[in-house]
């Protein structure tokens, strides 16, 4: 547990509370503000955020490349479900941390055979995993619901919550608003844990195990440890992510996490800019609000939503930028910040230089 | 003897080969594209699921199987040389992980622009050779023409590609410049020619294994090569992502799996036959069975 503690005790850790605090207080703000249509998509956000940061934490710190953190999604999300289907009344939080621990526990699993290996015999191992999950799903039907799935009304909102809203719709939107409030506090406490985490000793270890692993030995690290764990943070962010995902939508069923959800996770990571927290914020708000986008893009253009073309859009769109960002801004959108400062300053130094003779 | 033909065991073993073949020829292709390139193309399935959509398309327009088929090889070639140059070229010397993102990038434009023009509904082609079983004293057993066919066509690709790679001048070609790009340069070859050729080929071999499912009583679907680009890339690691001979029996060995998980335990566990065998296959031989490179020290 000595990583746990080197988590907790350090210096920077006060203003990296300050930070994520400031942010979810501003989100939960927001969440007053915006219809309730809207807050339900910046809950279902959320949840995404949280396993974006997952995912990457594991590329961008461990370098290890997952296209299975579907799979720990609905490892997550299965737990909650069963779990809603017989308990019912638990604390929510209880269930967070179930969900959490068990989909890190799928993570340590699919570690074991995983962790030895590189590159894109660790993404098809993944992505194999993944495909694996909604099979099992279907077989179980005595625990699972099969096909039909399961269905649970868990989040339900408190009394003294419900009281704010008054009106004709009032419990709708009490009901939409305290959804997208709990999924930000939620989404923020894994933020807050992550950041501290990046910059812990587990952090630097598992960056010098990316950039160098032959070095990384010599200073003592444990590699398969260290591996095996950055899927375990990378499996419980997910489950977490995957069980607040399937609360808001009080179901959860064999295609709820399909292939391309893996695509679309990767695709906002690397939009958002892989191995950074504001990637992961960029991610999930892209992903809350992509749909609305693409159904403006679709009305701009003149095509018919509800035709081929219209539907399969944002799958066309994702994959494009997918490949248009990593031949062109692998760092993101996150990492344009940093590469125009870089830009400008060389421009500077070219101008003063020239001035200066 | 003729008893034995249509027992179970016999069923299982014929169904289980006729997938196997499929997973062979994919695995195939993934494998001729790794050794040249180091690539693990993610978007192989999707590629050739268009490709056989294409060829499709001119058969309903009036064109005769034999020549979509030879259709569909073409654009595979013309595809993969294609995706080679535009969208693989600019990653070599970068980090593994841009390459594995942008053919999943790839895989999902592919799948989305198919389904937007030929929606997501399976669709099949007629073939001119009959689907019906074989009967042996009244009693079915699980080959067709077609069947046959679709072993004997499996069967004449990897003999081609075997022979191209070991006996003609583009092969040796073709190997030195996946085994010494460095060397290979000095001494004349034009490598980037070759890895653009790798592709042509590897994408060709996999429209083929597209035709087959489309021609099948299945059909295909656009996201039908997604399952089966994983069956196929468990079938490549298991056999040594450097061995073409690995990947064939991988896939044959993946096919079988999934059909006895099919008949004696869960139909809908059965794409987890394969996964078994990667798992085990990976604590055991991480590099594969057939492999003869030497391992690299992580």
């Amino acid at each position: 547990m000595k990583w746990l503690s080197s988590i907790v005790r350090q210096e920077k850790t006060s203003a990296r509370l300050l930070g994520v605090l400031s942010l979810t207080v501003i989100t939960l703000a927001i969440t007053f503000i915006l219809p309730p249509v809207a807050d339900s998509q910046l809950a279902g956000g959320a949840a995404i955020a949280i396993v974006i940061l997952g995912l990457s934490w594991l590329i961008g710190w461990s370098g290890q490349i997952s296209l299975g953190n579907s799979g720990f999604m609905a490892v997550g999300a299965y737990a909650t479900g069963i779990w809603a289907a017989h308990h019912g009344s638990t604390p929510l939080i209880f269930t967070f941390f179930l969900a959490t621990v068990v989909g890190a526990f799928s993570g340590l699993l699919i570690a074991i055979p995983s962790t030895r290996l590189r590159g894109p015999y660790l993404a098809g191992m993944t992505l194999a995993f993944s495909a694996a999950v909604s099979p099992i799903a279907q077989n179980y039907t005595s625990v699972t619901g099969g096909e039909g799935g399961l269905f649970f009304n868990t989040l339900n909102t408190p009394h003294w919550f419900l009281n704010f809203f008054t009106g004709p719709n009032a419990t709708i939107n009490a009901n939409a608003q305290w959804t997208a409030d709990l999924a930000v506090i939620v989404a923020g406490v894994s933020f807050f844990f992550m950041a501290n985490l990046f910059h812990s000793h587990t952090g630097r270890a598992m960056r010098l195990v990316r950039d160098n692993d032959v070095a990384a030995e010599l200073v003592g690290i444990n590699l398969p440890r260290t591996r095996t764990l950055a899927f375990v943070v990378a499996a419980a962010f997910a489950g977490l992510g995957g069980s607040l995902y399937v609360l808001i939508n009080a179901t959860v069923t064999p295609s709820t996490f399909p292939l391309t959800l893996s695509i679309t996770l990767l695709t906002l990571m690397v939009l958002g800019g892989i191995g950074t927290l504001s990637g992961a914020v960029i991610g999930g708000i892209i992903y809350a609000f992509s749909t609305n986008l693409i159904s403006h893009l679709n009305s701009l253009t003149g095509i018919n939503p509800t035709s081929n073309l219209g539907a399969n859009m944002q799958g066309i769109i994702f994959g494009f930028l997918l490949i248009v960002t990593m031949l062109f801004a692998p760092h993101g959108i996150a990492g344009l910040g940093p590469r125009i400062r870089n830009r400008v300053r060389a421009l500077r130094q070219v101008a003063s230089a020239s001035t200066g003779e | 003897m003729s008893v034995f033909l249509s027992s179970p065991l016999m069923h299982n073993i014929f169904a289980g080969l006729a997938q196997g073949v499929i997973y062979s020829l994919v695995a195939l292709s993934l494998v001729i594209i790794w050794q040249s390139t180091h690539v693990l193309n993610f978007a192989q399935g999707a590629m050739a699921m268009f490709a056989s959509y294409i060829g499709m398309t001119e058969i309903d327009r009036g064109l005769n199987y034999w020549l979509c088929l030879v259709l569909s090889i073409a654009i595979g070639f013309l595809f993969g040389g294609l995706t080679e140059r535009v969208l693989i070229r600019p990653l070599y010397g970068k980090p593994e992980i841009n390459a594995i993102v942008v053919t999943v990038g790839f895989l999902g434009v592919i799948e989305a622009v198919a389904q937007a023009i030929w929606t997501s509904t399976t669709r099949n082609i007629a073939t001119p050779l009959s689907q019906i079983y074989f009967h042996d004293q009244g009693r079915i057993v699980l080959l067709s023409p077609f069947v046959l066919f679709q072993f004997g066509l499996a069967l004449a690709i990897m003999a081609l590609v075997a022979v191209l790679f070991r006996f003609t001048n583009v092969g040796l070609k073709l190997r030195a410049s996946a085994l010494a790009p460095e060397v290979a340069r000095l001494l004349g070859v034009r490598v980037n020619r070759m890895l653009t050729l790798g592709w042509m080929l590897s994408a060709g071999v996999g429209a083929v294994a597209a035709v087959i499912i489309a021609s099948g009583s299945f059909g295909l679907y656009p996201s039908d090569m997604d399952g089966i680009l994983i069956a196929g890339f468990i079938a490549a690691v298991v056999g040594g992502l450097d061995s073409p001979v690995g990947a064939v029996i991988g896939g044959l060995l993946i096919g079988l799996a999934e059909q006895f998980v099919l008949a004696y335990w869960s139909a809908d566990l059965a794409s987890l036959g394969g996964l078994i065998i990667l798992v085990v296959a990976l604590m055991i031989r991480p590099q594969g069975i057939f492999t003869t490179s030497v391992s690299r020290r992580v």
